[in-house]
């Protein structure tokens, strides 16, 4: 049998969680929406763009010298991953072009003694999601669809949402004809 | 709505549950207890209890240690978290892209066995084992422990760099140092240049390796002796007296139509028990052929469960048995050339009534010397293995010899040529090494992969022989017991890191490819015996020239093997052949049959008095020797007969237990030779009253943070002299204490409520009455039913095939992260495999047959769990899936509740949480890691679907058939599994859905399964459970209206 006074006291524990959730919640979302530049949605990062290493411009290598994505991001057509390139695919040209530039000779210091680069990333799924860049690349769907004008910049930002009703949208389009599995990406 | 139709109604949907005792998973089950019947209605068996709430030894085992991904909820600030960092390649290895695997030809070694392996690799690192198809001897099957090695590469225990012991004065205590390789390498050289060195090693199936150690011990003069506890050399005495051809032969099962083991587990621990169940299951699959084994079990093995007439025996009637059946054979039935021979009918006349004491009818005895003589040339007699390393081992391989010789085997299905090469162990070399140390003939004794400190007997004075030689130099991959006790441990690469090459059979060439870069400062103990060649100038050129072992290994290959074996072309397009399949060369099909010296026969004088009790020492297949155990995955693993994990016992008959007035877990001291061992108690059905079986491979005491104290030591049970080693059969007193223990066994959760879930046929029933075997359930629905019209998953799984060797269990758990519990979460019931074996004992408690079933989640198209879950966590896909959405997954275990089946797996706590470094780098990344609070259950390998899928979109081409393997499937040693589209009508799965032995479980509840199985048939006269629905059509209860 229980006391009485383990009742009382189960029974303001059952209490002190939900209340700590609903105030921490609160606060949580009060705050990112006040001082948030991007915008909408609690936990969502549309707008993201932090701080590279080296201010890599995809306005510069798409935009005005028309770079294919696929020349540095090689693995995009056949992986689920858009790989970052390898420091050995920068340095095919800057070997020669810009190398006065202190980004570049940071990077020719890293190659030079087998290092790499730490990038941040940008786009990130939680770790529930299983998504697969050569599955969509190959039924037609534009990096741009998903990312944005791209070519035109010079500091990348998250472009879309990548919520879950962002993807579910574009998946129940009857023209698309793609999965509305659960497991299409949860597994 | 009429009434009559309102009454079937309530009538499927309420069927009368028949409580019958054909098929029974436990004695308490057997005898319909009360108590186990309140167990069986419990979900999960207790209610929660609190992580660590009693800190219990083995719960303190904190084998489960995740990357503490911080999942800190982002607050007040537009800084992301968690911020992740990429680290791209600095120069991209050409063979690597990011999400996609890589493959390895390799092989798995166990010391006994060779495996044909893939080694499954992400972005460097192996992730998973599969079996390799097109290889001669293992043709794609695996074991448990080869699934399970991943797990050993990434062993938080083992070492990361050579480490020195310092010994006081009488060697009772030390310190341990670091050490760098060349001041060890330095002093070890010097102690070598002495002489009076011994090289102690494990079994050695390596060609190159084999040849290196020559090379070391011509080099400094040393001796080599072999030792491992599973030791075969009673089959090559056997050998070597009968026809003076001392080799362990390779055995063809698959070409044998009669088979009779004495006590050798072929199927789970003997010789090459992977290799034997592809070849046994090859001549099950044709019932116009079907073979037939009998097995004589003095333990209740694997091999004894899968036989179709199981008789049980002790120790000491092994010999007996093969006698009678030479007697009944030659002498009764007048076969064979020996027929009228007198001086042999005098001499068996000697032994008196031979079928005296043997628990088996005559008329039985009669019938299987018939059908092996009637299926001369194509039946096979084998004994051997721990459970027959007593007195009579030797004389009983003479008896089986000649049984094998009469019947013509001999060439057919015993082969001479091919022979198996990868077992040298040798019990009694060990004992003249001891013999050697304690006379102080040794000074230098480097020991590979053995451990005697562990697993010899204590009485063969093995440690205190030690203590005589000058240096003992351990080269393994941990501080275990024999690391405790040499001056300089030396670590080496795991299998995985290294290269090799296996000849485990004669003929048949593996690699081994190094498939990670060694992750410690560790190096190939080939490459540490080559250094010491060169630093010391000695040994042929070969050891001293090369610089790794690689280049040894290729050397040998290129000046051995390829003017053999190569057919044209350069030596490097020959290796790089190799390297891509794996393998080369081929099995001989048969040899000439050899003449059998009958005189030895008559050296056997005299059968084995039986008095009491006798010890029967038997391995495991998870565990092994023991050796290498310290994986959480195989101390989970059920074992396949009893279902009891993380524990070793002894088994003894329900009359025995009841005459020592002893219950399930009492504690009983077993005494023999002198030696006292206490262990907890557990009646097995199908067990002789006079034995008292232990397995082995337990008891570890520095094995490792998972493997240490788990069970008891009973290695020392055995004796060693200079004939070999006694493990079995010696008498031993026994004494019941008042302590209690508690076992961990699954088998008792997940009742299946009496209902008859597996059927099972004798070959003649089933040829007569093909379509009555399975009873069809009049089946009525509101519902109209799902569309399929793309794929519809579905899978096949043949009970008649599934030995029960548990290989899908591990293969599961390795593909799906699936974590480990411990053994106290066990006993809850909680448990996390997605894939179980059911084990259902038939018959009597004293003569249990076995049948096994693997179950997983049915994939219901009228699923009972999505029906109830209120948060839509699990739901139907438009293939078939029945689907685990983890993220959605607020943990109310409603689904669980409704599952006719008792698949779904609740996370009661986090446990990938804990799991330690590395371990967490064999996490399948393709698969969701889950936390607390969410229930998981198998998705037929969806990612595994998905991949394929997507390959075939790729490439624009349509999904071939078989081209999506699950990880259950793959790991099957006997095909018993078969996984496709059943929407495809030419796909296997659709073929095997209307073969008449299919059915799915309880039909009745109109769940509709994707999964189908198919029933079981036995080739016996008669069965002792009496089948499933389709026969005795008394048992069905009212709720039926057929």
């Amino acid at each position: 049998m229980l006391s009485k006074k383990s009742v009382i006291h189960r029974a303001i524990k059952g209490l002190i969680g939900p209340l700590v959730l609903v105030i921490a919640t609160s606060l949580t979302a009060t705050f990112s929406l006040m001082g948030c530049k991007f915008q909408p949605g609690f936990g969502y990062n549309k707008g993201y763009s932090p701080e590279q290493p080296v201010p890599f411009s995809h306005e510069m290598h798409v935009g005005k010298h028309g770079m294919q994505c696929q020349y540095c991001h090689n693995q995009v057509e056949r992986s689920k991953h858009a790989n970052i390139p390898s420091l050995q695919t920068c340095m095919n040209c800057h070997l020669q072009v810009r190398t006065d530039s202190p980004y570049i000779q940071k990077m020719r210091e890293a190659y030079d003694n087998g290092k790499s680069m730490e990038w941040t990333r940008v786009h990130m799924l939680p770790d529930h999601v299983m998504f697969n860049h050569s599955a969509h690349l190959n039924k037609g769907v534009n990096c741009q669809t998903c990312h944005g004008p791209i070519e035109t910049m010079a500091k990348v930002y998250q472009y879309s949402d990548l919520s879950m009703g962002w993807c579910i949208n574009c998946h129940r389009q009857p023209e698309n004809k793609a999965p509305l599995n659960c497991t299409t990406c949860h597994h | 709505m009429s009434e009559i139709h309102n009454d079937e109604i309530k009538k499927t949907n309420r069927p009368v549950i028949e409580h019958d005792n054909t098929y029974w998973l436990s004695l308490e089950n057997y005898n319909q207890d009360p108590e186990m019947k309140k167990l069986a209605e419990t979900e999960f068996m207790s209610s929660p209890i609190r992580e660590g709430e009693k800190q219990e030894p083995w719960a303190r085992r904190e084998f489960l240690k995740l990357m503490g991904a911080s999942l800190a909820l982002s607050t007040a600030s537009c800084v992301r978290r968690p911020v992740q960092k990429i680290v791209p390649y600095s120069k991209q290895p050409e063979e690597v892209t990011l999400g996609i695997p890589n493959f390895y030809t390799s092989t798995y070694f166990d010391g006994q066995e060779a495996i044909g392996v893939l080694v499954k690799t992400r972005e460097g690192r192996p992730i998973k084992i599969e079996g390799l198809e097109s290889h001669p001897l293992s043709e794609g099957g695996t074991s448990v422990r080869a699934q399970a090695s991943i797990l050993s590469l990434y062993d938080p225990d083992r070492l990361t760099s050579p480490k020195k012991n310092l010994f006081n004065e009488k060697r009772t205590n030390k310190d341990t140092i670091g050490v760098k390789w060349e001041e060890a390498d330095k002093a070890i050289v010097e102690e070598l240049k002495k002489g009076d060195v011994v090289l102690l090693t494990g079994n050695y199936s390596s060609p190159a390796t084999k040849a290196l150690v020559s090379d070391f011990c011509e080099g400094f003069k040393a001796k080599h002796v072999s030792w491992e506890p599973f030791s075969y050399e009673d089959i090559k005495k056997g050998q070597e007296l009968s026809y003076k051809n001392p080799v362990v032969p390779f055995y063809r099962f698959d070409k044998a139509k009669m088979i009779v083991s004495i006590d050798a587990d072929f199927l789970g621990t003997w010789l090459m028990p992977t290799v034997f169940t592809k070849q046994f299951s090859k001549t099950r699959k044709d019932f116009a052929k079907m073979s037939r084994m009998v097995a004589f079990d003095s333990q209740y093995s694997l091999t004894g469960a899968n036989s179709d007439i199981r008789v049980r025996i002790k120790p000491s009637q092994q010999l007996q048995v093969a006698l009678a059946l030479i007697n009944e054979l030659v002498f009764v039935q007048n076969k064979s050339i020996y027929a009228g021979n007198a001086k042999l009918k005098s001499w068996i006349g000697s032994f008196g009534n031979l079928a005296e004491g043997l628990l088996l009818e005559p008329a039985l005895l009669k019938e299987v010397a018939k059908d092996l003589w009637e299926n001369k040339g194509e039946s096979l007699v084998v004994a051997g293995g721990m459970q027959a390393h007593s007195e009579t081992a030797v004389a009983l391989q003479l008896a089986v010899n000649f049984l094998n010789s009469i019947l013509e085997n001999d060439g057919k299905t015993v082969l001479s040529k091919p022979t198996i090469l990868s077992v040298q162990s040798s019990h009694s070399e060990m004992a003249s090494l001891i013999e050697d140390m304690k006379n102080k003939k040794v000074k230098t004794l480097v020991i590979h992969r053995s451990n005697p400190a562990y697993a010899l007997t204590e009485k063969s004075e093995f440690l205190a022989a030690l203590k005589n030689v000058n240096l003992v130099v351990y080269i393994g991959d941990r501080m275990d017991e024999m690391g405790q006790q040499a001056h300089y441990v030396l670590p080496e690469n795991h299998a995985l890191e290294t290269w090799g090459d296996v000849e485990a059979v004669s003929g048949v060439y593996s690699i081994q490819q190094p498939t990670i870069r060694p992750m410690y400062d560790t190096q190939s103990a080939q490459l540490t015996l080559m250094n010491w060649a060169f630093q010391a100038k000695v040994g042929p050129k070969r050891i001293q020239e090369f610089e790794t072992f690689y280049d040894y290994l290729r050397n040998y290959w290129r000046t051995e093997l390829y003017p053999k074996l190569g057919k044209g072309g350069t030596f490097d397009a020959f290796w790089d052949g190799v390297l891509q399949a794996g393998f080369v060369g081929k099995l001989e099909d048969s040899s000439s049959a050899r003449s059998y010296n009958v005189e030895v026969l008559e050296t056997i004088k005299s059968l084995p008095k039986a008095t009491g009790y006798e010890v029967v020492l038997y391995s495991t297949l998870q565990i092994g020797d023991g050796t290498g155990s310290n994986i959480a995955w195989l101390h989970e693993l059920p074992d396949p007969i009893t279902k009891i994990v993380w524990d070793n016992y002894v088994l003894v008959s329900l009359a025995t237990a009841n005459k020592l007035k002893a219950k399930e877990g009492q504690i009983i001291e077993v005494e023999t030779n002198s030696v006292k061992l206490e262990l907890p108690l557990h009646i097995q059905p199908g067990l002789h009253d006079d034995v008292m079986a232990v397995a082995v491979g337990y008891g570890r005491t520095h094995g490792g943070q998972v493997t240490n104290g788990i069970g008891k030591n009973a290695y020392n049970l055995a004796a060693l002299d200079k004939k070999g080693i006694l493990g079995t059969g010696s008498v031993a007193k026994v004494t019941v204490t008042e302590k209690k223990y508690e076992l961990a066994q699954t088998q008792t959760h997940h009742s299946m409520e009496g209902r008859q879930i597996v059927i099972e046929a004798t070959l003649k029933e089933y040829q007569n009455k093909k379509d009555h075997l399975i009873h069809k359930h009049p089946i009525w629905s509101y519902w109209s039913g799902h569309q399929y019209n793309g794929h519809k998953w579905g899978m096949a799984i043949d009970l008649n095939s599934c030995t029960g060797c548990s290989a899908c269990m591990v293969a599961c758990q390795s593909e799906n992260n699936i974590p480990v519990v411990g053994k106290k979460y066990v006993i809850q019931g909680r448990e996390m495999h997605w894939i179980r074996i059911d084990r259902y004992f038939t018959g009597t408690p004293e003569n249990a047959e076995t049948v096994f079933q693997p179950v997983m989640c049915q994939h219901c198209d009228n699923a009972p769990c999505e029906t109830v879950c209120p948060v839509l966590a699990t739901v139907h896909s438009s293939e078939g899936l029945n689907e685990m959405v983890y993220n959605r997954c607020v943990g109310t275990r409603y689904c669980s509740n409704n599952c006719p089946y008792k698949v779904r797996r609740f996370n009661w706590f986090h446990w990938t949480k804990k799991i330690e470094k590395p371990l967490h780098m064999a996490l399948n990344p393709d698969v969701t890691v889950r936390m607390r609070g969410v229930m998981e259950k198998c998705t037929f390998c969806v990612q595994r679907i998905k991949e394929g899928k997507n390959k075939a979109k790729l490439e624009k081409r349509p999904l071939k058939d078989g081209e999506i393997k699950t990880a259950c499937q793959t790991s099957c040693p006997t095909n018993a599994i078969v996984f496709g589209d059943m929407n495809d009508a030419d796909s296997q799965v659709s073929k095997l859905f209307k073969n008449e032995r299919t059915y799915a479980l309880l039909e009745e509840l109109n769940a509709k399964p994707a999964v189908h199985y198919q029933a079981k048939v036995r080739n016996t006269a008669d069965l002792k459970g009496g089948g499933g629905h389709g026969h005795g059509e008394a048992a069905h209860g009212e709720g039926h209206n057929s």
